[in-house]
């Protein structure tokens, strides 16, 4: 019988780490006192710390550059409140207001998108793929046509319009509870539906009308004003919050619905919740820029990938969506100047390919 | 209380139904079902498919009201106390929950103290206590950093399990834990339930496919056919050749086991029909 010495102990990789760490591997950095304890994830933190940075470089240059240029130095001045004799008004009056509702647009389209694909649990579950936001559209465009249309009257027209697009949607996925590809392709469906009424709406309505509409229905910031910014910032500072509460619902949702609820979660009060959140960010970006496509359906997965988290990015999610818009609406200003073209087709360029990728992807995978 | 194993019924248990009828829109499932789980031991859940097993579950868990009757929590009628209340003293693993893409099980696991937690207390000492010991109850500390979608399909199972264990709950129910499992996950599964039971005192409430597993780790079992209970008690009470084929249609030859000396199910099937009528 012949002995065999002890191999050498090295361990396998799986089990390098048997005996216990001193500090649970969990993403993030506890932070406790004796009221309060939360979890921080660094990097989600220094990726929107980032992301700000580079929104306000954009946000100024796109203040510095145009038919007038102001140098990049009176910009910054102007803004801390010592503006030149030209400064005040290009800056204060047609362009820094411009900015403010863009990234609040932004801000909003990638919140409600971050929220409907992880409720949806599928990246084309997002407002402006399903429907919601033609909704939201059409609402807005009823008040052009018919009523006349303040920007208050718009946004209250797309809010309607989103909800009800979303009642309708939701109706009409409904068998026996809602599968997301049945959502998806319903609501892609009633998206068609929707922007040919719209079609139709406009082909009835007056020439002036019609042309507004036109504009504003490609998602456009031309010619926004304080009287915008006066009605996206503060909804915006209200739902923001509420949304980054129900992040943990959401989280939780992600388990499934019966896992969610055995975690004591009230499953169809978050939803109904997270939804009315959700539509009422879409509908606020619509109201202010017109449904410009993409930006809510490109910031939730681009946000996922930056902070590298399997949940939804709310928060990131929304300055993805605010510099998208952002650099989008520079490119649209500055690509044919002084030609400005709208918004929507600067983000259709990276949205559309997007998701043609995605489509193909999801069909080979079986996914829809 | 009697020691007798089939004590199920003492109206003392924490967990009870009472009489309760059970249905999805109007296609009702269960009617007139009454159980009572007995504290402390390990209860599994046996029937054919489609015979209300997952249904009840999900019913003494609080996932599914009766229509009539009720479910019965410490006294207390379970619709009536607070979702989140009943999540602090019953955990349940549902059949398919999702993992989402990319998850670490470290932050998956810590998902159960979900009940614990408040909006700004969202991550505790206890919290974290809670996530160490769940994983090291589960061997699986050595995962902790790992994305769930890399493991195998038995660890992932003990990876649900400890995201369960987190919320630590006296009563545990667990609805198909060793479905899409070999052979030798599934005994590792129900080891682990067994040691959870005997080492923690957990009342465990286990849905399962394979009935010989079935005896061999229940206390109490409970077999079901078409909504209704047929029989309940030790298994070598409920499992007996006249039962499988009254709950399953199935003919069998029920013996005992070698091992643990609970009954063991050797079913028939045509081929040998002819042969085993003579024995």
């Amino acid at each position: 019988m012949t002995v065999v010495a002890d191999p050498p102990r090295t361990l396998p990789p799986e089990t390098r780490s048997r005996t216990a760490p001193e500090r649970l591997p969990i993403r993030g950095r506890a932070i406790r006192t004796r009221w309060f304890s939360v979890r921080l994830d660094p990097r989600a933190i220094a990726v929107c710390a980032v992301l700000a940075i580079v929104i306000v470089v954009v946000g100024c240059w796109s203040i510095s550059v145009g038919d007038f240029p102001i140098p990049m130095t009176d910009v910054v001045a102007t803004l801390f409140g010592h503006p030149t004799a030209d400064s005040e008004f290009i800056v204060g009056t047609l362009r820094l207001p411009r900015v403010l509702v863009a990234v609040g647009v932004g801000a909003a389209f990638g919140m409600s998108g971050a929220i409907f694909q992880a409720l949806v649990r599928n990246p084309l579950g997002s407002p402006d793929i399903i429907g919601f936001n033609a909704g939201a559209a059409l609402g807005a465009v009823v008040m052009i046509v018919y009523i006349g249309g303040s920007s208050t009257q718009i946004a209250m027209g797309a809010v309607a319009g989103g909800f009800v697009a979303a009642v309708l949607v939701y109706l009409l996925a409904w068998k026996h509870g809602v599968k997301a590809y049945r959502l998806v392709l319903v609501g892609i469906g009633a998206g068609f539906a929707i922007e040919a009424l719209i079609d139709f709406l406009i082909t009835r309505a007056r020439i002036t009308d019609v042309q507004r509409a036109a504009v504003w229905l490609t998602g456009s910031l031309n010619g926004r004003s304080w009287e915008h910014v006066r009605v996206v910032w503060p909804a915006l500072l209200v739902l923001g919050p509420l949304a980054i509460v129900m992040q943990r619902s959401l989280d939780r949702l992600e388990l499934g619905d019966d896992m969610a609820a055995a975690l004591g979660l009230r499953v169809s009060r978050s939803k109904l919740a997270l939804v009315c959140v959700g539509v009422a960010l879409a509908a606020l970006g619509v109201a202010a820029a017109g449904p410009i496509a993409f930006v809510a359906f490109v910031a939730g997965p681009i946000a996922r990938r930056l902070v590298r988290s399997p949940g939804a990015c709310i928060v990131p999610a929304a300055f993805v969506g605010a510099l998208v818009v952002v650099i989008a609406d520079l490119a649209a200003r500055r690509i044919m100047a002084p030609t400005e073209l709208p918004v929507g087709i600067m983000t259709a360029v990276i949205g559309a390919p997007y998701l043609l990728w995605l489509l193909t992807r999801q069909a080979r995978t079986g996914a829809l | 209380m009697s020691t007798s194993t089939t004590s199920g019924r003492t109206s003392g248990d924490r967990l009870r139904a009472e009489a309760v009828r059970l249905a999805y829109d109007d296609r009702t499932i269960i009617d007139g079902l009454t159980l009572s789980v007995p504290d402390g031991k390990v209860t599994v859940i046996v029937g054919p498919n489609a015979c209300g097993k997952s249904t009840l579950l999900r019913a003494l868990a609080r996932l599914l009201r009766p229509s009539t009757g009720h479910v019965i929590l410490d006294g207390e009628q379970i619709h009536r106390l607070p979702t989140k209340e009943v999540a602090r003293r019953l955990g349940l693993l549902p059949q398919t929950p999702i993992a989402p893409e990319g998850i670490l099980v470290v932050d998956l696991v810590a998902r159960g103290r979900t009940p614990h937690q408040k909006l700004f207390q969202q991550w505790s000492e206890a919290d974290e206590r809670a996530v160490r010991s769940a994983l090291e109850a589960t061997s699986s500390m050595e995962l902790a950093d790992r994305a769930v979608d890399e493991l195998s399909g038995g660890q992932r199972q003990r990876v649900w399990i400890a995201l369960t264990l987190a919320q630590e709950t006296d009563l545990l129910l667990l609805d198909e834990p060793t479905t899409f499992l070999d052979i030798a996950h599934q005994i590792d599964v129900l080891d682990l339930v067994e040691q959870l039971n005997r080492e923690q005192g957990r009342t465990v409430v286990l849905v399962l496919h394979d009935l010989n597993l079935a005896c061999r780790y229940a206390d109490h079992i409970v077999a079901m056919r078409d909504g209704e209970i047929v029989a309940e008690g030790a298994p070598v009470d409920v499992i007996t050749a006249d039962i499988v084929r009254d709950v399953f249609g199935l003919d069998c030859v029920v013996i005992d086991d070698p091992v643990s000396h609970t009954p063991l199910v050797v079913p028939i099937g045509n081929r040998h029909a002819t042969a085993s009528r003579g024995v």
